[in-house]
């Protein structure tokens, strides 16, 4: 399998300073992203589950490479593999370089609150034609051109181009906000929580979108939901995080049908099932302040069945069946 | 007793936002410095300040004249000093009546809402939009002759009430909409109640900032009628010393001090009330967000 | 998909267009119910104070007329309340101010729309130049915030904000009368004009010069420069201008599609509100540097107290504030597409 992204030990958070805090918080710094490690192949539907606040969209950025104050990455590495076969190393590159060289053109990006992301005062067909103006260095005209023939290739009726966004609907912008992304033909696609804005109707036609998409283009796409059931439908591979950290990674089936880590256990038990009348028992506690995580495992204090070992040390992600990997002392031996 | 730990706790607030912000301080310097001059050291004038050639004129500034005398005979220094008080006071005088009357149209147009409401804002924007300054001109032509200081004031207010009114209406609109106005009103409350209790404190401090602004725009609007002529002409305020500078033709006859001397009191006037405006509403906007 | 759009054009026109009518006819009642509600003997007042000072200009005859006028004016003719009104908005409505005393027996009305193109000429001009240069320079204080320069200008700004226009025209004299002596610091033109040529237009312009600079400079480093500067931090923080910076587009291009473009919106209403106290500014202003518009007439008309004139020019200005702030509103759409449409 030809790998696309690799992210090495990142460790990345919010450093709250002067400018975002108020005196009592001053100088504190929250643990968003502890230690991840990520490997994403070419040609597959990759998901990152968790609950809120674990750190998905955090991870996210720190993928994409454009961080913002108060973000800081504090270490890791992250490689791009391009289809032409180049290596770039995201984290080493200059913001100006990647906007320059990598956005758009090799990996592109969906935030989280893509239904406000479209300029107000600026009709549809020239978001598209901006980018192809930058990108593919084209003529208003034939940005135009291309934009409607796009469009229209995407499966979206063409007389949204017209459109301003606010005359669009909340499920039509979100699609165009998917083929804007689409646009450049970027080996990754990054998708933060890209249907968690939506009625079920068109959350079903953005996940058709995005799964077709993916079959025809054999791109990678990313996609953060905090629902586990939009993982089962859509992802070929399911990362699990909890806490700032990727607590398990396997297929999507394997995840579903043999949980290993004791928090996706909880998540998939919760799960409703089709015809089972029984109460869904949910996890009791909240997830920890990630300004102070508990030392050790940072799920202990939730755990139904941890050990004495489980209190002072922190786990790793060891591979127990090839290419199911889960950060638990229960399966180190 | 309360209104002692009251008081106290108002003093509190005074000093810990003199020490927390540059801008206040400043600006409370500057304005206590002119309120000695305007108050505490014009009384001790040597020589009378409204009569004319009470001293040799056209004196360049010197260890005898401060700042000069002007053509009408008349030390500079002290009638600046003279003229600072009787400008603050009407300002006073029209912050006391215009941001008062604001408070109030403010408070029952976004408490009651509904018609009163469209009606009190439909007039007070007639007031934004009719050019005041002129509506002013057209008052005072007519009552020239019976103006008085405190007169000025009462009047000037006629046009400063509706920007306080429109500021304390939109603060009670969206505190109107906060949590705990409903969980107070859920709790039981009377809506007068909810009012004094809840939304008063936050409106207050809001309060005291068009209380401010309202004394610039007074002390702006003075200066600007004497120029026109229509101020207390036999009296000092800085438009006074202003216009008859203007009128005795003093900066092309280079008698420059004259008319320095009440421009950059002006000046100064205007952003040590503005800093403290300002000042003000960022540390409100730090405690209500 | 864009079907009720016109439709909603149509009825947002519709509004505006009452509302413009209603501005005006409330300001002209304001003026009616302030007046009447001054002191009784104002009329004789300034009967008898003409009388005092121009004796003899006047016959007893037209001295007559002008008390009935006045009554008239004053809605004292001792009818009901609601004719005195009637009166007073039908005298208003057919431009019928009376004579003025300042140049009896022309028409107050003919005076002040004499005066009115130079004024209209330097306010339009000098709030056009204020409004475009503060927006590009507050644009770009709001998003090179932490430059120096930006720290410079912002303690310009909060200097000039607070000082209003004639005190700045003050100062300005001050500067120009002393330091730099180049400017006329008076008058409209140097030579009466024979024809309307090159020279003339040249001549006004030079004179213009120095009113019109005490106009722009407050307004373009101080209100226009604050608010937009305040407006495009606001657009900076936006989801659409972040994104477009997260997908690599470029700052100039961000800065002119994204940023100026979405607080070009507000500040057409920040214009329009604004309009009233620029308008007020420009009277003095051309008092002071003796400028030949409604300001230097409504100056000569309150020493001499031709209260027709006075009347005259608040009324005519009234209307012209009115009708800037409406073809203001009428340009909105143009600027939002969200009201074009909606
Ligand atoms: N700008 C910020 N400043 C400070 N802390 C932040 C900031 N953004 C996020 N955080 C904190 O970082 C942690 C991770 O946030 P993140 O947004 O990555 O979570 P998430 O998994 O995407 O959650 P959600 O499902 O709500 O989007 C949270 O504890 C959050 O409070
Ligand atoms: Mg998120």
């Amino acid at each position: 399998m030809e790998p696309v992204l690799k992210a090495v030990n990142l460790k990345g958070g919010y450093l709250l300073g002067s400018l975002y805090a108020s005196a009592s918080q001053q100088g504190s710094y929250v643990d968003a992203v502890s230690d991840v490690s990520l490997e994403l192949f070419r040609n597959e539907i990759f998901g990152i589950a968790g609950e809120s606040g674990c750190g998905k969209s955090t991870l996210i950025k720190i993928l994409y490479g454009y961080l913002e104050p108060p973000l800081v990455l504090k270490d890791g590495l992250v490689y791009l593999y391009t289809k032409e076969g180049k290596e770039i190393s995201i984290t080493s590159t200059s913001k100006e370089q990647l906007k320059k060289d990598v956005f758009w053109r090799h990996i592109s990006y969906i935030p989280q609150s893509s239904m406000n992301v479209l300029n107000p005062t600026m009709r549809v067909r020239d978001h598209f034609a901006e980018m192809l103006k930058l990108h593919a260095n084209m003529s208003k005209e034939e940005a135009y051109k291309e934009a409607g023939k796009y469009v229209e290739y995407m499966g979206l009726p063409r007389d949204v181009l017209a459109a301003f966004p606010h005359q669009l609907s909340g499920g039509m912008r979100q699609r165009v906000v998917i083929s804007l992304a689409l646009l450049m033909r970027p080996d990754l696609i990054l998708a933060d929580e890209p249907t968690s804005a939506l009625d079920v109707i068109n959350q079903q036609a953005v996940l058709t979108m995005l799964r077709d998409s993916q079959e025809s283009l054999k791109n990678t796409i990313v996609i953060v939901s905090h629902d586990m059931g939009i993982h089962g439908v859509v992802t070929h591979r399911v990362a699990i995080m909890y806490a700032g950290r990727i607590v398990e990674i396997g297929k999507t089936e394997e995840i579903f049908e043999d949980p290993l880590h004791p928090y996706t256990q909880a998540l998939i038990k919760a799960l409703p099932r089709l015809g089972d009348k029984a109460q869904r028992e949910g996890l009791s506690g909240r997830p920890p302040d990630l300004k102070s995580p508990p030392l050790g495992c940072r799920f202990r204090p939730r755990c139904p069945s941890y050990g004495s070992q489980c209190k002072e040390e922190t786990p790793t992600l060891i591979e127990v069946k090839p290419g199911h990997y889960v950060e638990c002392w229960q399966y180190s031996t | 007793m309360p209104s002692l730990s009251f008081l106290k706790s108002i003093g509190k607030t005074f000093i810990f936002l003199y020490k927390s912000n540059f801008k206040l301080r400043l600006g409370f310097t500057l304005i206590l410095i002119l309120f000695i001059l305007g108050f505490a050291v014009s009384p001790f004038s040597p020589t009378s300040t409204r009569t004319w050639y009470a001293v040799p004129r056209d004196r360049p500034p010197s260890p005898e004249y401060l700042l000069g005398t002007s053509s009408m005979g008349r030390d500079v220094f002290w009638e600046l000093c003279a003229s600072i008080g009787k400008s603050l006071t009407i300002a006073l005088i029209t912050a006391l009546i215009a941001s008062h009357i604001g408070l109030f149209i403010g408070l029952v147009s976004g408490i009651r809402g509904g018609l009163l409401d469209r009606f009190l804002m439909f007039v007070s924007d007639t007031f934004i939009i009719v050019p005041g300054f002129l509506l002013l001109i057209v008052v005072i032509s007519i009552i020239k002759s019976w103006i008085t200081i405190p007169l000025l004031g009462a009047i000037i207010s006629i046009v400063s009430w509706p920007w306080p009114a429109r500021q304390v209406r939109s603060m009670v609109l969206s505190l109107r909409e906060r949590t705990f106005v409903y969980t107070a009103k859920l709790s039981g409350m009377r809506t007068s109640k909810v009012l004094l209790f809840e939304i008063m404190p936050y409106v207050l401090g809001w309060h005291l900032v068009n209380f401010t602004n309202t004394i610039l725009f007074s002390i702006g609007t003075e200066s600007g009628l004497a120029i026109f002529g229509l101020s207390i002409l036999g009296d000092n305020t800085l438009g006074v010393m202003l216009y008859w500078a203007l009128n005795y033709y003093a900066l092309f006859r280079g008698i420059w001090w004259w008319i320095t001397a009440p421009i950059v009191t002006l000046v100064l006037i205007f952003i040590s009330f503005y800093l403290v405006s300002i000042g003000l509403s960022e540390h409100l906007h730090r405690i209500i967000g | 998909m864009l079907h009720a759009s016109k439709k909603s054009l149509l009825e947002y026109l519709a509004t505006r267009t009452i509302m413009y009518f209603a501005t005006i006819f409330s300001g002209i009642t304001l003026t009616y119910l302030l007046v009447k509600a001054m002191p009784v003997d104002a009329v004789e007042n300034i009967i008898f104070g003409l009388t005092q000072t121009v004796a003899g200009v006047y016959d007893p005859q037209s001295i007559n007329k002008l008390r009935e006028d006045l009554y008239e004016i004053f809605g004292l003719t001792g009818k009901s309340p609601l004719e005195d009104y009637l009166i007073f908005i039908r005298r208003v409505f057919t431009f019928n101010f009376g004579p003025s005393f300042i140049s009896f027996p022309t028409p107050a009305f003919e005076l002040v729309l004499r005066r009115l193109p130079w004024t209209i000429g330097l306010l339009s001009v000098s709030t056009a130049i204020t409004w475009i240069t503060g927006n590009l320079l507050g644009t770009i204080a709001g998003y090179f915030r932490t430059k120096k320069f930006t720290k410079v200008l912002e303690s310009i700004a909060i200097s000039l904000y607070p000082v209003p226009y004639y005190i700045m025209a003050l100062i300005l004299m001050l500067l120009f009368a002393f330091l730099i002596p180049i400017f006329p610091l008076g008058g409209g033109i140097s030579v009466i004009p024979e024809s309307i040529n090159l020279e003339l237009i040249l001549n006004i312009i030079w004179h213009s010069l120095l009113p019109a600079l005490s106009l722009i400079l407050p307004g373009a480093l101080g209100w226009s420069f604050l608010s937009s500067r305040t407006l495009t931090l606001e657009v900076l923080s936006e989801d659409y201008t972040r994104y477009a910076e997260f997908r690599g587009l470029p700052g100039k291009y961000v800065l002119r599609r994204y940023v100026l473009r979405n607080i070009l919106v507000p500040q057409v209403t920040v214009l329009a509100l604004s309009l009233g106290g620029i308008f007020s500014g420009a009277l003095l202003t051309e008092v002071i540097f003796a400028y030949p518009g409604v300001g230097s007439l409504a100056y000569r008309a309150a020493f001499a107290g031709d209260i027709n004139t006075l009347m005259a020019v608040l009324i005519l200005s009234m209307i012209a504030v009115s009708t800037a702030i409406y073809l203001l509103d009428l340009l909105y759409p143009l600027v939002d597409p969200r009201i074009r449409y909606r």
